[in-house]
């Protein structure tokens, strides 16, 4: 198995604060893994340095064999990487299906001349966008919502909708920031069975998570970060298990779901 | 054929003729030339609504590059007696050029920092508008303009540059429809719903910004060619700031998300300056009061409606058109 | 200039005209402070009002487009104040705070009304605003340029061959004032505090306690005050009219961004070189092109530089 997501040495501070502390680690192409830590721990930053949104302070982050430390975002989305948001992303204004539909247009040219004249080939990729959006939220489970401005959306369906826009993208990994925050047992236990099908589709997923039921169930393996820096990174089981990872969310256990 | 794509279709055919026969109905010289002015007003004010409607980016500066087009224009027509079809399409590439330069560096930045960046390049053009005298014959203006001319047909009646004015409005609400329904107007409204969510999503947002104002831009300059043309005489009064603020009130007025709102709203605010040669029974003192409190209505039509109806009139018309087809 | 006429230059001998070129040099010296005066002077004024400029954005994120206004208005009101029969110190503190006190309205009324502090909503609204000032300034004090009396009467002051208008020690002392004020308030004082916590991270400051729509009032209400206080002190030297408001309010935007958008200290200093820079192009290049060069500056850091000569809060590029 080769290491899709190769993290090495990065740091981010702010200020006089070290939000993330030289952290290493891999991600193997076809599986699941999972970003846990006590609140406040850096793992929104670490994201935001994998794909392009923050630019680490140093370290590298190497995607598919190449350095995407120095990206923009739209180039690490366009090189396969693609992510969620911990606030929901959304476009408030536009459907659920055109909200998926941005995200299949991320590998296609900008096309104002194209458009302007209607040209055939443009009108075809448009309607390709649309059935490819409407297969996603087919997937994710959430077409009946296709029409509904995504302003007006319950908060559990948005998060939804965001990992369909993000699959959109035809990413090879998937970044997901909290996907279960808002989501009640079923829809929970749905994301589950959705996260099995991505991966089963080919696709690598990692997860920052708070909800570890999920994330056992769901994970092929887990890193620990606490205070910024790595404490741990293995199984499920042994993770589980680790003193110094049970020491970490001593306070954090009882707010757990 | 659905019931829905049947109506899309009719309803501006149906419009198009009433707007072409308009002249056939309105036969008074001076009051077609109030609906060729509504006309003018429109093009820019689609390109104008594309850009701010849609993508979220405010211009203070559109008037500057009506003028840009005009005086190309002027200069090409009245002294170098080129034929005017090359003038108009010179006029528009100046205006694309200048907005290129304008919009580059601008929309680099985050934040509205395009919104300040016009206001400056705005009042700039009009000292230039005004100074360069050889070029534009500065506040005295430039007269004696020669009309359109498509080949060998001069367009000099009234009926005739309305209806120039006029086909060049729709050519342009066209386009510019046809932009919105595709992937730009996607883009330009998934960066104005979430810049994030954008990125997130691939979307060049410095790209497709650049090229909203360069579209727009370009609207502007091929209006202000039109203008020169069609009333023959242009000076830097016409291009100054208050005027920009006047397109952008348009637009905010006509609502966002909406290019026939805005269009509309231009229409109706051109109307409006005429109000005592449109309503004969209106006298000339009330006609001079509605003139005076003119800006005031704008600046508080500009407040309310971002404040309490950020949809505009666009917003008003999609409610109908939903009621109706429920 | 003219004891430097030809005449003078006549060869009388190498002792003259060693006298003679100390004498074009006194001249040349004397001219340039001239102009150096009258760049601190104009530059003192835009410093003030982009001092407003940024105190709101730091607050908002937004631009405020009636900053030009809120200069316009303290102007105005003073004159008005003045001519009902109120001393001229009487008139011109009240000005500043009813100036003040319609700034912190226009907040409360419109700005506030937009729920999400979108920036692109209150751009939009603070020209609507700034049109809606104008056109009231119009209506109630008529279309005339109107004059407003020099704080203290007296000739000017002689320093090294260049005039100094007692208005200007007036300028520079109450620029002075403002700028110390501004800094003991941010530093020194809870409340200070308090709005450069919102001005950083709104929800963070929210979460603290702190009532972030307050903090925002109080920005629109101190750069109201700073745009009127500028409008007030440089009135006796330029007049005053309703339409005053956007010629200041680009060239103090200019000023801001100048200097670095979002940087208190960064506005002043952007200020006083718009000053000098305005004033070096028209005494040594061109009268005409004064008014140009906050626009080239503005059009220029923003292409160039945009961060400003100092460095402003992260100006990214997207």
């Amino acid at each position: 198995m080769s290491s899709l997501l190769a993290v090495r040495g990065v740091t981010k501070r702010f200020g006089g604060l070290t939000a993330v502390d030289n952290v290493s680690f891999d991600v193997f192409e076809g599986t699941v893994k999972a970003l846990i830590g006590p609140n406040g721990a850096g793992k929104s930053t670490l994201f935001n340095t994998l794909t392009g949104f923050e630019p680490p302070d140093s370290g590298s982050v190497i995607f598919d064999g190449s350095e995407i430390v120095a990206r923009k975002p739209r180039d690490v989305v366009r090189s396969g990487l693609a992510r969620t948001f911990q606030n929901t992303q959304l476009f408030d204004g536009m459907s659920a299906l055109e909200n998926v539909m941005v995200g299949a247009q991320a590998h296609q040219p900008r096309g104002f001349a194209g458009s302007a004249l209607r040209l055939p080939s443009l009108i075809s990729e448009d309607r390709v966008a649309a059935e490819e959006a409407a297969r996603l939220l087919r997937l994710i489970g959430i077409e009946r919502w296709a029409d509904v401005p995504a302003g007006d959306l319950p908060s559990g369906i948005r998060r939804l909708l965001e990992i369909a826009r993000a699959l959109a993208t035809a990413p090879r990994m998937l970044l997901l920031d909290e996907p279960a925050a808002g989501l009640n047992a079923a829809e929970t236990s749905e994301l589950v069975h959705t996260m099995r099908r991505i991966r089963d589709g080919g696709i690598t997923v990692l997860i920052v998570e708070h909800d570890m039921g999920l994330v056992m169930e769901v994970s092929d393996e887990i890193v620990v970060i606490d205070r910024g820096r790595k404490i741990a990174e293995g199984p499920p089981r042994m993770i589980q298990r680790d003193p110094a990872v049970i020491a970490a969310y001593l306070g954090e256990v009882a707010d757990d779901e | 054929m659905t019931r829905g794509r049947l109506v899309r279709i009719t309803v501006p055919v149906v419009v198009a003729a009433l707007v072409a026969a308009l002249p056939f109905v309105v036969t008074d010289r001076f009051l077609l030339k109030i609906f060729t002015y509504a006309g003018l007003n429109a093009i820019v004010v689609i390109g104008l609504s594309f850009l701010f409607g849609y993508g979220g980016q405010v211009s203070l500066g559109h008037a500057a590059f009506c003028g840009l087009g005009a005086y190309t224009c002027a200069n090409l027509t009245a002294t170098l007696h080129l034929p005017w079809l090359v003038a108009l399409a010179v006029a528009g590439a100046i205006a694309a050029v200048g907005g290129l330069l304008l919009a580059l560096p601008s929309l680099r930045l985050k934040g509205h920092y395009l919104a300040m960046a016009t206001l400056g390049f705005g009042e700039l053009m009009n000292l230039a508008f005004v100074e360069a005298v050889p070029l534009t014959h500065g506040v005295d203006g430039f007269t004696r303009i020669p009309p359109p001319s498509i080949g060998s047909l001069v367009l000099k009646s009234p009926a005739q540059l309305y209806w120039l004015v006029w086909a060049v409005a729709g050519v342009a609400l066209l386009l510019a429809a046809n932009m919105v329904s595709l992937r730009p107007g996607r883009a330009m409204r998934a960066m104005h719903g979430s810049e994030l969510g954008a990125m997130a999503c691939g979307v060049d947002l410095v790209g497709v910004k650049v090229r909203a104002f360069v579209v727009s831009a370009t609207m502007a300059g091929l209006s202000g060619a039109l203008y020169a043309s069609a009333i023959g005489f242009v000076s830097p009064k016409l291009f100054s700031v208050t005027i920009s603020v006047g397109f952008l009130a348009m637009a905010v007025i006509g609502g966002s998300n909406s290019l026939v709102g805005p269009v509309l709203a231009a229409i109706a605010l051109t109307l409006v300056q005429y109000l005592d040669a449109l309503v004969p029974g209106i006298s000339r003192e009330a006609a001079q009061i509605v003139q005076a409190w003119e800006p005031d209505v704008y600046g508080l039509l500009i407040v309310v409606v971002v404040l309490f109806a950020p949809g505009g009139i666009g917003a008003l018309w999609r409610r109908k058109r939903a009621g109706e087809a429920s | 200039m003219t004891w430097l006429s030809t005449g003078s230059r006549a060869s009388h001998g190498s002792r003259s005209s060693d006298i003679v070129r100390l004498g074009e040099l006194t001249v040349v010296v004397s001219e340039f402070l001239q102009f150096t005066v009258a760049g601190l002077k104009s530059g003192a004024i835009y410093s003030l009002v982009a001092l407003g400029f940024t105190i709101v954005f730091a607050a908002t994120g937004a631009i405020n487009f009636a900053q030009g206004e809120f200069f316009m208005l303290g102007g105005m009101i003073g004159v008005w104040l003045v001519n009902l029969g109120l001393p001229l110190p009487f008139a011109v503190v009240l000005a500043v705070v009813l100036t003040a006190c319609i700034g912190a309205a226009f907040e409360f009324l419109a700005v506030r009304r937009i729920g999400d502090g979108d920036p692109l909503r209150i751009i939009m609204v603070t020209i609507g605003g700034s049109v809606l000032f104008r056109q009231a300034a119009l209506h109630v004090f008529g279309p005339d340029e109107v004059p407003l009396a020099p704080f203290t009467r007296g000739s000017s002051i002689m320093v090294l061959g260049a005039a100094i208008e007692r208005q200007t020690l007036w300028i520079w002392a109450i620029t002075l004032v403002a700028v110390a004020a501004l800094f003991v308030l941010y530093r020194k004082t809870a409340f200070g505090k308090a709005m450069r916590a919102t001005a950083l991270r709104r929800e963070a400051a929210r979460l603290v306690g702190i009532d972030t729509s307050l903090m925002v009032t109080v920005s629109f209400a101190l750069a109201a005050a700073l745009g009127a206080l500028a409008g007030l002190v440089v009135a006796p030297l330029t007049q005053t009219a309703f339409d005053v408001g956007a010629g200041i309010g680009v060239k103090g935007f200019a000023a801001a961004i100048l200097g670095g958008l979002g940087n208190p200290v960064a506005a002043v200093g952007g200020g006083l070189v718009l000053g000098f820079l305005e004033s070096m192009t028209a005494g040594y290049i061109n009268p005409l092109y004064k008014d140009a060069v906050a626009l080239v500056v503005l059009l220029g850091v923003l292409f160039v530089k945009p961060e400003g000569l100092f460095g402003g809060t992260g100006r990214e590029k997207v």
